[in-house]
């Protein structure tokens, strides 16, 4: 076991690579390091797929008409083909967020349900969350030749997909929030739990963008897209950060974590 | 730790349940300083949306006013006639906790509770007499914030009723009674009701 293992293990070294050696040989938490990593690194790559290469976020106007949908297509075609061919490759390191706040969930004096729930429910949040829009744009990008009237539809469920389908992380927020609310280890901090529900209220709020094709309710508006893009960063930050504190303060026992 | 531990650490902070019957004993932030946090980040949400309704307002001022006109100004002002009625029972129950008169501090958030079923009831009346003329979410820009904004506010006061039921939970058994858990029940509820006057004000009053 590992936390056996720590206890005969030698002086941490001072080069980079023998740290490293040191880290993989004897740290009891590198598992959870190496998911905390997975997850870091999967977010910016999302983030640079998303805004710098497929230009989905921000995203192009809902009002274009088709020739103009098209010819984003077109200007756009290399940056969706790369970018999304990446996202399909990584999707599966959500994985390890997903099993990440799954066991904060494990480590707080709470029932398993929690933590078997929220990995049940966001096991299919990359779905609505990324790949149905991967994918309708992708294909919209390698068939150029199809009918406009086809790329213009693609168009439409890869963005409404994207921005508007957002009832898994509805629950699944819900289910964190509940299980951080009533935790008596302080795994994580209660207002987290409060920021749960600012995180889910924007669930909601999206569900304006299928309605309407320009102003603020609109994919690409401010209330619709961007207060809820920057709830969402907000959010996101706050949990990485805080599953990074808990990883340090992590003791594998089964009672309060320390401050 | 003890009051006078915590003073001779310097610090300012007194374990929850101590507070029950100490009304004016010392200062301190009510309910879990969490419970502001958030608050805080709801106020810039709803600020957010704020602006972004008054930008949109003054492109097209005429339209804005001519709308407002559709609504039912009785019944915005009984409605908040009504969560304000609410918050000063959620105060008075945060104090009578603290002075111990459990029974009577479970009737005010009981009456809190109830008047925010109210409020809910009102709005659904209200909601369904517009889209019966008519207005619905799609009408107009002036439309869709109303019903964006009195939704998502809804939203709230659904929250806020689940922490008022957490608030009468913990006061009905001895054994919980915890005043840190009642004061950010009420918390939560002033922030709805601080909500819906600005939301009231700026679609209903402002001209």
């Amino acid at each position: 076991m590992r936390a056996v293992a720590v206890q005969a293990a030698p002086a941490l070294p001072s080069g980079l690579f023998d740290r490293l050696v040191w880290h993989w040989r004897y740290n009891p938490k590198l598992e959870l390091w190496i998911a905390w990593y997975a997850m870091v690194f999967f977010y910016n790559l999302f983030g640079v797929v998303f805004v710098g290469m497929t230009r989905v976020m921000p995203p192009p106007k809902p009002w274009w008409d088709m020739p103009r949908v098209v010819q984003w297509f077109n200007d756009n075609h290399s940056g969706l083909l790369v970018g999304f061919g990446i996202i399909f490759l990584v999707s599966g390191l959500t994985a390890a967020c997903n099993a990440l706040i799954g066991y904060s969930m494990r480590r707080m004096s709470i029932s398993r349900a929690f933590a078997y729930s929220y990995i049940a429910i966001y096991s299919v949040s990359a779905l609505p969350g990324m790949l149905l829009t991967a994918i309708a744009l992708t294909v919209g990008a390698m068939r150029p030749d199809r009918d406009p009237e086809l790329i213009y539809w693609l168009y439409d469920m890869g963005f409404m997909c994207f921005i508007g389908t957002m009832g898994i992380f509805l629950i699944g927020t819900f289910v964190w929030m509940i299980a951080v609310l009533i935790d008596k280890n302080r795994v994580l901090p209660k207002w987290f739990g409060y920021l749960n529900i600012c995180n889910l209220i924007t669930e909601f709020v999206v569900a304006t963008s299928w309605v309407f094709k320009q102003g603020v309710f609109a994919w690409n508006g401010a209330i619709a897209f961007w207060i809820d893009t920057a709830v969402f960063a907000v959010y996101t930050v706050a949990f990485i950060v805080l599953l990074m504190k808990m990883i340090k303060r992590e003791d594998f026992g089964d009672g309060p974590l320390a401050a | 730790m003890t009051e006078a531990v915590a003073t001779a650490a310097g610090a300012r902070f007194v374990e929850p349940d101590e507070r029950i019957g100490r009304s004016n004993a010392v200062d301190y932030v009510p309910g879990q300083t969490d419970m502001w946090v958030f608050v805080l980040v709801e106020a810039l949400i709803f600020a957010a949306y704020f602006i972004t309704y008054m930008i949109c307002r003054v492109q097209d001022p005429e339209l804005y006013l001519r709308s407002q006109q559709r609504l039912n100004v009785g019944v915005g002002v009984a409605n908040t006639l009504i969560l304000l009625v609410s918050s000063w029972f959620m105060a008075r129950c945060v104090q009578s906790a603290r002075e111990k008169r459990y029974d009577v501090a479970l009737r005010q958030v009981l009456s809190a509770l109830m008047l925010g079923f109210l409020f809910i009831g009102l709005k659904l009346v209200d909601w369904s007499r517009m889209v019966g003329e008519g207005l619905e979410l799609s009408t107009n820009e002036f439309f869709s914030f109303y019903y964006f904004l009195t939704a998502i506010h809804v939203l709230h006061v659904l929250f806020g009723m689940v922490f008022l039921g957490v608030a009468v939970y913990q006061l009905r058994s001895p054994l919980r009674r915890s005043q840190e858990i009642v004061e950010t029940s009420a918390t939560y509820w002033h922030m709805v009701d601080f909500l819906w006057v600005m939301i009231f004000a700026l679609l209903y009053v402002i001209r």
